[in-house]
């Protein structure tokens, strides 16, 4: 089940940390959020280059490909940040305390690995296509007009990278919380119940109605 | 060790990482990278020296999945559909459609119960998430149902239940991530949601209007709407009509002749439509950054599901877990069509504890392969098939019936995502309240999903033009 959770801030040195990396997270963020957008804008000169002037964009699909993988990777830290990935909590979500931070940890502490390993190859797979010496410094492009597809290969290894950093602040945050037993850490997502989740899912679709009242 | 006990471990594994509460997208991924070391390792006959070979080969083979597989065109539209179901709200279009069903059906009896499910349906085809509407609609329509003396659990009820048609009318964001893991054209599956989406709500309808009739005290009919009334609430739901004739003709052309377009631009150009609405109503930067920082989010889970379920599923190749499946759903003794059901129903218990995209991605490898091996293989033809239909056809087919059990799910306790936001959003009802509220909905998508068991041509019919 979905869990977006909140996460606490106070003037620590492991929240003021948080805090920074959140800031990197939510433009990387933005960056993807206006990727998504400039799909639609691509869509409609494309479209509408071929039915008004009969000019179809050149490269459409070709461009489409260079910027999923801004969307698909950029905000991944900034997700987990957040608690956004997905996960089962029918079990985490009734574990309390020690426990509940033991589980935290170690499941963290896997994610690390993994992402340790991702970021390795992720950017082996894009040294395979960067070459200094070949023209645009690159050894493949794209089928239709030929855009160099390393930079686009590039953003897996980094934006996995800001995912790693994430993970080292949170199984902190997860050790720090376990030894000395607290309630309420910092800068970890915590598990809220599903009426919380709820309840801040519904507020990010307000806020219109309101304004339709009050105008 | 052979290579499908090494899947078999490997599968627990996954199991039980994701009981512990690990992330699906990282565990499936992690299960993933440990199965492809142990596979080459286990090739190399566990020589230790050889160990750093082997782990080289499993992370270069798992590092190239994220790219290559996220940088696709047809994945493109998963971002569109999020983004146009955000803009959506600020475009204002969810009381237009309420206020326009409610002038236009609100005069059959239990008549506003039955134009939110009609508002929650129209709404759906601007939107490809079903927790997001069922939270707008519990805002507007609750209140309007109850001032006219319906009974607030039934009330909720309507709207966590409206919410799930979004999960099939298109644009619905899940059919397009079913298409690309099953590798099946996104079009004409986005195209088989609409009849059993529309039906869904016909169904939901229907047993409104006959609970209205039988149950003294129901909610009653509203009257009184004049034409002119009627007409003039049309134009502000203007954008959801331009919408859907948009990806409709961008899918496939009901006048002959080519679709105007690719399912992707139709969707961006759909999502277009409703920025200029949004930007016309007064959305500002603010609201606008939030609608682009929560298309990232919801975007940036998605995608790494994807392709952290991909490298399981590269690892299960090697490890052939899915032919071998297959091959044991194939010898049972029993008609395919009761093996079906019983994978269905699996996915209703599943679908009570997990998330739906996580519980699709997670089985789909090993299941689809076997479902299409219960029909007869991949390219059998529907004379020679054990449901009557080809297999491009029963892949659409099982598409939608998976899909309609993973939104029937969003109903189920005891996390039936639905009936949380409800309550979440009414302080005034409890889960208890909305879950009793939704039960009659469990008995019409029962019966849904049974006339889709029986008449496949329900599914089939519309994919079959394109």
């Amino acid at each position: 089940m979905a869990g977006s959770s909140a996460v606490l801030e106070d003037g620590s040195g492991l929240s003021r940390l948080d805090q920074s990396l959140h800031r990197i997270e939510k433009f990387l963020a933005l960056i993807s959020g206006l990727a998504v957008f400039s799909l639609m804008v691509l869509a409609v000169v494309s479209v509408g280059g071929r039915n008004t002037m009969n000019m179809p964009l050149p490269g459409y699909v070709d461009w489409i490909e260079q910027i999923m993988p801004l969307i698909a990777f950029l905000g991944i830290a900034y997700t987990q940040r957040d608690g956004g990935h997905i996960r089962m909590d029918i079990l985490v979500g009734r574990l309390k305390g020690r426990a509940l931070w033991g589980a935290e940890f170690l499941t963290a502490l896997i994610t690390l690995c993994l992402m340790i390993f991702m970021v390795w190859g992720s950017w082996e797979h894009f040294l395979r296509s960067f070459d200094f010496g070949s023209p645009l410094w690159s050894r493949d492009s794209s089928i239709d007009i030929g855009i160099p597809i390393w930079p686009a290969k590039l953003l897996a290894p980094i934006a996995f990278s800001v995912l790693c950093l994430r993970l080292c602040l949170q199984i902190w945050g997860y050790a720090r919380a376990f030894t000395l037993g607290l309630v309420e850490p910092v800068a970890v997502p915590l598990v809220m119940s599903a009426a919380a989740q709820a309840a801040e899912e519904a507020q990010h679709v307000s806020g219109i109605d309101e304004d339709e009242e009050t105008r | 060790m052979e290579p499908i006990d090494i899947g078999l471990w490997v599968s627990g594994f996954l199991l039980l990482t994701v009981l512990l509460g690990m992330r699906v997208a990282f565990a499936a991924g992690m299960a993933g990278m440990i199965g492809l070391v142990w596979i080459f390792w286990n090739k190399f006959g566990y020589d230790p020296s050889r160990f750093m070979k082997a782990l080289t080969i499993a992370v270069k083979t798992a590092g190239q999945v994220p790219h290559s597989k996220v940088s696709s065109q047809a994945l493109s539209l998963i971002p569109t559909f999020i983004l146009i179901g955000y803009l959506a709200y600020y475009a204002g279009l969810t009381k237009a459609l309420f206020e326009a069903a409610k002038r236009w059906i609100a005069w059959v009896p239990g008549g506003l119960a039955v134009s939110t499910v009609f508002a929650t349906a129209g709404f759906a085809a601007v939107s490809g998430a079903s927790v997001a509407t069922a939270a707008v609609f519990a805002r507007i329509a609750i209140p309007e149902m109850l001032k006219i003396g319906y009974d607030k659990r039934f009330a909720a009820g309507v709207v966590a239940a409206g919410g799930t048609l979004a999960s099939l009318i298109p644009p619905s964001a899940i059919l397009v991530i079913y298409a690309i893991i099953v590798e099946q054209d996104v079009g004409k599956l986005l195209l088989a949601g609409f009849i059993p989406g529309a039906f869904s709500a016909v169904i939901y309808g229907l047993l409104i209007i006959g609970m209205a009739v039988t149950i003294k005290g129901f909610g009653p009919p509203v009257r009184g709407f004049t034409w002119k009334q009627r007409f003039e609430s049309l134009p502000p739901a203007f954008p959801i009509f331009f919408v859907v004739f948009i990806i409709i003709f961008f899918i496939y052309n009901p006048f002959g002749g080519d679709a105007w377009g690719t399912p992707t631009e139709g969707g961006a150009l759909g999502a277009f439509v409703v920025f200029l609405m949004a930007a016309y109503r007064g959305m500002r930067w603010a609201q606008f950054k939030d609608a682009l920082l929560e298309t990232a989010k919801l975007s940036a889970m998605i995608f790494t599901i994807i392709w952290g379920v991909l490298i399981y599923v590269r690892f299960l190749g090697f490890a052939d877990l899915p032919g071998a499946f297959s091959d044991w759903i194939t010898s049972l003794h029993q008609s395919p069509m009761l093996t079906l059901i019983y994978i269905l129903l699996a996915y209703a218990v599943l679908g009570m504890f997990m998330d739906a995209i996580g519980m699709l991605l997670l089985t789909l490898p090993v299941v689809y392969p076997a479902v299409m091996a219960l029909n007869g293989g991949e390219f059998v033809s529907a004379a020679d098939s054990a449901f009557g239909m080809s297999g491009p056809m029963c892949a659409i087919w099982f598409g939608i019936l998976v899909v309609k059990m993973a939104e029937f799910c969003l109903i189920t306790p005891p996390i039936g995502l639905n009936c949380f936001v409800v309550a979440g959003v009414r302080p005034d009802l409890s889960v208890q309240d909305v879950f009793r509220g939704v039960t009659p909905f469990f008995v019409a998508d029962a019966v849904t999903i049974g006339l889709l068991i029986a008449f496949p041509s329900i599914v089939l019919w519309l994919p079959s033009l394109a």
